[in-house]
């Protein structure tokens, strides 16, 4: 459904896009992930015809990006990764603004979602927190029931409960057979919906993987911290990667021996436990070592 | 062109238009107001004339003041109106492309099945409309404040109107060239200062053509040598060479505007 192929455009040698490739099939939820300014919202802004590659193409159902862009934004809804809407409007005027220009008349799945996100529509635009902003464009990316869906970081400064609710609606438009791309700076938020994610790294794409296999690579520090130094040591002793931090605290790395490390802690008193969020820098590198060692 | 989202623009930019037709209209309207007791003041036309010619072209009244006409169309349309419609077309240029791309917000519009024509086409046509606006209303308010508020001194009302559409046209043209600079800039701060400095360029080359026969040629190069309000009015221009060529001249530049903005990388 979505397709990129060489796409390049470069704006210093260092900047931009190289060569990149990957393929979205129909109803599939595809993760972009990647740090800032690794070339995530640029892809983006070549899927929705904002600029010209300089080589290669993308596509979407077929029809060129870039030539074909208003045929694209009827099958597209799209999301920005920063959220700025016209100036002097309530969010429901800007709501029924873009409906009007898609020649939508039905407002049943808007409503719905607005009840859904509890957001007060009646707000000025520019009274909006960052959260009750994003929470509109997600409305304005999903009202019209698109068969594509492109978000740019969606679940930016939305609370928890907001995070969960929006997750909920991605696993909806799943069943239905939707096509969406997200991107993400987040692992977590990217595991729990998509089915398959990219890795885009200084403008390269350097992973292109299935969840399934990201998951089995993905390594997760748990901070732990045990009643006395007996415990510790049979931390120590034991196969998994531990480093004392501090007095009765260690830090295990788990990955993929979820089993070995629940059964080790079971053998300790475990006073505290806590996982630290990974860092994508520290996924990316992973990965590499992990494939440098099957070779 | 997309209906829906004329309205809107325009619905927006109406606190600001009206703020320009207010501003515009009431001064109009005291303008002639007053000048019952200007004409019939004694001497001024001396005094007018004992001034220094450049002068007298730069208060656009070279001829001293002899009509109703020459009274508006010199002190109205040759100064504060210029300066009204000027800060008008400059701003709302740059309001209607390059703010919104530099905010984000054109991403939007551009999500929508409209192309990239047909939106810059619908924001044209606003900056227009708001143009459009101002000198109707302006030049209603002129024709009913002569009409109403002064007796014994008639405003030649197809002059009159003449000289508005001409007004109209001239800075159609000033506004497609600020159009087509906002249309190409990712930047708002820097289309307004390009557009405004393009545009008070202009002005000051005409100044300058006024000021004397030695830097009379310097007249030449601004698109204020089309805009000459008494000659206007006293129909000593060739309003339709004049008008025509005019409109031809913002018609390009908007077809410009558009292409350039279909082309071009956006960084929304």
């Amino acid at each position: 459904m979505i397709k990129v192929e060489q796409l390049t455009k470069r704006f210093t040698p260092e900047k931009g896009l190289f060569d990149l490739n990957f393929d979205v099939k129909k109803g599939e939820v595809f993760g972009y992930i990647g740090p800032n300014g690794a070339g995530k919202s640029t892809t983006i802004r070549h899927l929705m015809g904002f600029m010209k590659p300089d080589t290669g193409e993308s596509s979407i159902n077929g029809l060129n990006c870039w030539n074909k862009s208003s045929d694209v934004q009827k099958l597209v809804g799209y999301l920005p990764g920063e959220i700025v809407f016209l100036e002097g409007m309530t969010g429901l005027r800007f709501l029924t603004l873009l409906q009007n220009m898609r020649k939508q008349t039905d407002t049943k799945k808007r409503d719905e979602l607005i009840e859904r996100f509890q957001l007060d529509v009646k707000t000025p635009i520019r009274k909006m927190s960052k959260g009750m902003k994003q929470k509109v464009g997600i409305i304005a990316a999903f009202m019209h029931e698109p068969e594509v869906l492109i978000l740019d970081e969606p679940t930016s400064g939305l609370d928890p409960l907001m995070q969960r609710v929006f997750i909920d609606l991605i696993l909806e438009e799943k069943q239905k057979n939707k096509t969406i791309l997200m991107s993400s700076h987040s692992f977590q938020e990217i595991e729990r919906t998509c089915d398959s994610a990219g890795m885009i790294k200084d403008g390269r794409l350097v992973a292109l993987e299935d969840m399934h296999s990201l998951r089995s690579v993905q390594r997760r520090v748990f901070d732990v911290k045990v009643k006395n130094e007996i415990d510790v040591d049979i931390i120590l002793q034991s196969s998994l990667q531990a480093e004392v931090t501090g007095k009765n605290s260690i830090h295990v790395t788990v990955q993929g021996n979820d089993q070995d490390f629940v059964q080790l802690l079971s053998q300790c008193e475990v006073e505290h436990l806590d996982t630290r969020p990974q860092d994508l820098e520290d996924i990316f590198m992973h990965y590499y070592d992990r494939r440098d060692v099957a070779r | 062109m997309s209906g829906h989202l004329y309205v809107a623009m325009l619905k927006s930019h109406a606190k600001m238009l009206g703020g320009f037709i207010y501003g515009a209209a009431a001064y109009l309207i005291l303008i002639v107001w007053v000048y019952p007791s200007i004409a019939d003041m004694k001497g001024f036309n001396d005094m007018i004339q004992a001034l220094p010619e450049g002068m007298r072209k730069l208060v656009g009244m070279e001829n001293g003041i002899h009509s109703l006409a020459d009274y508006v169309a010199g002190e109205f349309y040759g100064l504060l109106f210029l300066i009204i419609l000027m800060i008008y077309v400059i701003l709302t240029a740059t309001r209607l492309m390059a703010r919104l791309v530099d905010q984000g917000s054109m991403a939007y519009l551009l999500a929508t099945p409209f192309s990239r024509e047909k939106i810059a086409a619908t924001q044209a046509a606003v900056l227009l409309t708001g143009l459009a606006l101002i000198v109707t209303f302006t030049t209603l308010s002129g024709i009913a404040a002569s009409e109403w508020l002064i007796s014994g001194y008639e405003l030649d009302i197809p002059s009159f109107i003449k000289l508005n559409v001409l007004t109209f046209l001239v800075f159609s043209v000033i506004a497609a060239y600020c159009f087509l600079i906002s249309a190409a800039s990712n930047d708002e701060k820097k289309a307004l200062g390009l557009s405004a400095g393009i545009t008070l360029g202009f002005y000051m080359l005409n100044l300058a053509g006024k000021l004397s026969d030695k830097t009379e040629w310097m007249g030449n190069f601004t698109i204020f040598k089309a805009y000459d309000p008494i000659k206007m009015i006293n129909n000593e221009t060739n309003a339709l060479l004049t008008g025509s060529a005019l409109g031809i001249t913002t018609l390009l530049l908007i077809t410009t505007s558009v292409i350039v903005f279909k082309k071009r990388n956006l960084p929304l």
